[in-house]
């Protein structure tokens, strides 16, 4: 991560700012990690939540024991080349995931020779998680659409100069106690509060939110306060994406019931709170599902590669 | 107070003859009496039954056995409360015209928000004419969630709504949410957030609203027959069976299949006016009405008398 709290010189403005990429990798490539790269390990398990997360392992595990009875014969020849594995728990597992980030090299990433620089782990398994067969997988890969970010300034500012000074700037103190800027490179909008904190929304990647919001921290240095670039964190996203079959949500909503909440009264889509990534989903009956919550990419993998397998047993027949 | 054995310090009064014997208490005639002889053992014992003097011709409205208010129980918790009642004739007013013995307020300040809540509830439940035991299911609900007070911020009246229509759902008669908005002051928008936490506080689910809940209530406030009736709810399930309106809300689909089957029937009624009663917008029932009419003569029952045919029925 950015060791360095003061900004790079604005004239390099593209170069990477974690800098230990190999040459030649644009910034924006959707398969840039952004953290420390290991795949995060699941939320640490709050007593009220495990029982829950029980149920909902449980249920997952049913479905996902059907289809695996189903197709052993194919399973027992895949495992015995893959790694080890232990049958019981059936999450979806991080070993899943170099599987997954495969194929993402091959549909969005347009460089050829690019190693996954989603690290495939060293050792093959965690205890926790399964290995779940590669004919399981969904094959779809959700599409980022939002990330939510934050960023400290670090100095008190003046709301007033700056939406004087600066473009493409709004402020109206009587609607809202903030000043809001808007870029077009990554297009995003920023709202900037006069302690200093910003609130960085509408990226589509992780390092396009880090880049615009070390934009506008350069926009504010250069309307002459003393702007740092402290604890940038992402406190959401939100990815999207399509099963291509319409779903019975009325099905889901009785099997699911205390996780799934659909009152077409109120939202024609049903709400989907899942608790082992704490993911909220928004499935609508044309089969497009929505993801909300996470904090980092896998989170969203996790929940969508969660949820398809239930979705394919509620699926319309007609 | 002699025959109970709450504690043996107490001087209990026994029959001589028989120490062992219970005392039987006839408060009518104020005796206590041994039931193994007979004996009239205390006399004189204070009656707390009702108020003897009771006239036929009193005022009704007065019923003097009533010796507290006929609170119930369960809900408010020790009704043990006195209320002092408006003054009578001039002696209870002082010189000013104010009344004297003013202390009418302050009793059970515990839950005066849960009573005026019930008071709420009762009101609204007056002006949509829902029966008792809806009413009396709502102020369980309210109690429950009151008392859990995980949603203590929320306005009671919000509270109040969202466990109407809880109730009602839960009585097999869902109501829409725009038909309690009608008789709250609260948005549809905060009844809906309230029903959502309300149902995660006290974990329980309620069952999917279908088509056929609303159609006796919506063809009784326009005034179709009964053929029509019928005829609508079979269209909606027929509908909703084959498909052909993914998405819709039920109400809409509903209100769809009303316009089909009056349109169809010799009461015709507008969309206007369905919209009006269902609480629809127009432009709805018309997307819905478009997606089922190309499958208009699959959808009505079979032994439908057709005032206009199915291939004269507006098309939209």
């Amino acid at each position: 991560m950015d060791q360095n709290n003061s900004l790079p010189p604005y004239a390099q403005g593209l170069a990477s700012p974690q800098g230990a990429m190999t040459p030649g990798i644009p910034i924006f490539s959707p398969m840039m990690p952004y953290g420390t790269g290991l795949t995060p390990q699941p939320i640490q398990n709050t007593s009220s939540l495990s029982i829950l997360e029980e149920q909902q392992r449980q249920q997952q595990q049913q479905q996902q024991q059907q289809q695996q009875q189903q197709q052993q014969q194919q399973q027992q020849q895949q495992q015995a080349a893959q790694q080890s594995t232990s049958q019981q728990a059936a999450q979806v597992a991080s070993g899943q995931a170099p599987q997954i980030f495969h194929s993402q090299t091959l549909t969005t990433a347009p460089l050829p020779g690019t190693t996954p620089l989603y690290p495939s782990p060293v050792t093959p398994m965690t205890p926790i998680t399964p290995a779940t067969p590669a004919s399981e997988s969904s094959g779809i890969v959700p599409q980022l659409q939002n990330i939510v970010s934050t960023v400290n300034l670090g100095c008190k500012l003046d709301l007033k100069t700056i939406a004087l000074r600066a473009r493409n700037a709004e402020y109206n103190p009587k609607r809202f106690a903030a000043v809001i800027m808007r870029i077009r490179e990554p297009r995003t909008t920023a709202l900037i509060f006069s302690s200093g904190k910003m609130v960085c929304t509408g990226a589509k990647s992780e390092e396009q939110s880090r880049l615009a919001a070390r934009k506008y921290a350069r926009v504010v240095q250069k309307l002459g306060f003393p702007a740092k670039f402290l604890d940038f964190k992402i406190q959401n996203m939100v990815g999207s994406c399509d099963v291509k079959f319409p779903i019975r949500l009325e099905g889901l909503v009785l099997t699911h019931q205390q996780f799934s909440s659909y009152e077409p009264e109120l939202f024609p889509g049903l709400i989907y709170r899942m608790i082992k990534p704490r993911i909220v989903l928004l499935i609508f009956v044309s089969g497009k599902v929505v993801l909300t919550g996470a904090k980092v990419r896998a989170e969203i993998y996790e929940a969508f590669e969660n949820i398809y397998p239930i979705l394919k047993g509620f699926r319309k027949t007609t | 107070m002699a025959s109970t054995s709450r504690l043996d310090a107490l001087p209990r009064v026994t029959c001589p003859n028989h120490p062992d014997a219970i005392l039987v208490e006839d408060y009518r005639a104020g005796d206590m009496i041994c039931p193994e002889c007979g004996l009239v053992v205390g006399d004189r014992v204070i009656d707390v039954g009702s108020e003897w003097r009771t006239f036929s011709n009193d005022k009704a409205t007065k019923d003097p056995s009533r010796v507290g208010d006929s609170q119930n129980p369960l809900l408010s918790d020790g009704d043990l409360s006195t209320m002092i009642g408006k003054g009578t004739g001039a002696a209870s007013f002082d010189e000013f015209g104010n009344s004297k013995y003013q202390n009418r307020r302050t009793m059970s300040s515990s839950d005066r928000a849960m009573m005026n809540a019930f008071k709420e509830i009762t009101t609204m439940a007056d002006r949509i004419n829902l029966p008792r035991n809806i009413v009396d299911r709502t102020n369980n609900l309210f109690k429950q969630v009151y008392e859990q007070k995980s949603l203590k911020g929320r306005a009671n009246d919000a509270i109040a709504s969202a466990c109407l229509y809880i109730a009602c759902r839960q009585e097999g008669v869902p109501r829409t949410f725009k038909e309690i908005c009608a008789v709250s002051r609260i948005s549809k928008k905060e009844i809906g957030r309230c029903f959502k936490l309300i149902l995660k506080a006290l974990e329980t689910s309620v069952d999917l609203i279908t088509t056929g809940d609303f159609m006796s209530r919506f063809c009784s406030n326009l005034c179709l027959p009964k053929q029509v009736q019928m005829a609508a709810t079979h269209i909606a399930r027929k509908a909703v069976e084959l498909d052909l309106v993914p998405g819709r809300s039920p109400i809409s689909v509903a209100a769809a299949a009303i316009y089909m089957a009056s349109q169809a029937s010799a009461e015709k009624k507008t969309q206007k006016e369905i919209g009006d009663i269902a609480g629809v917008a127009d432009v709805t029932i018309r997307q819905s009405y478009r997606l089922i009419y190309p499958r208009a003569p699959d959808l009505f029952p079979t032994d439908f008398k057709f005032d206009t045919p199915v291939d004269k029925l507006p098309q939209l």
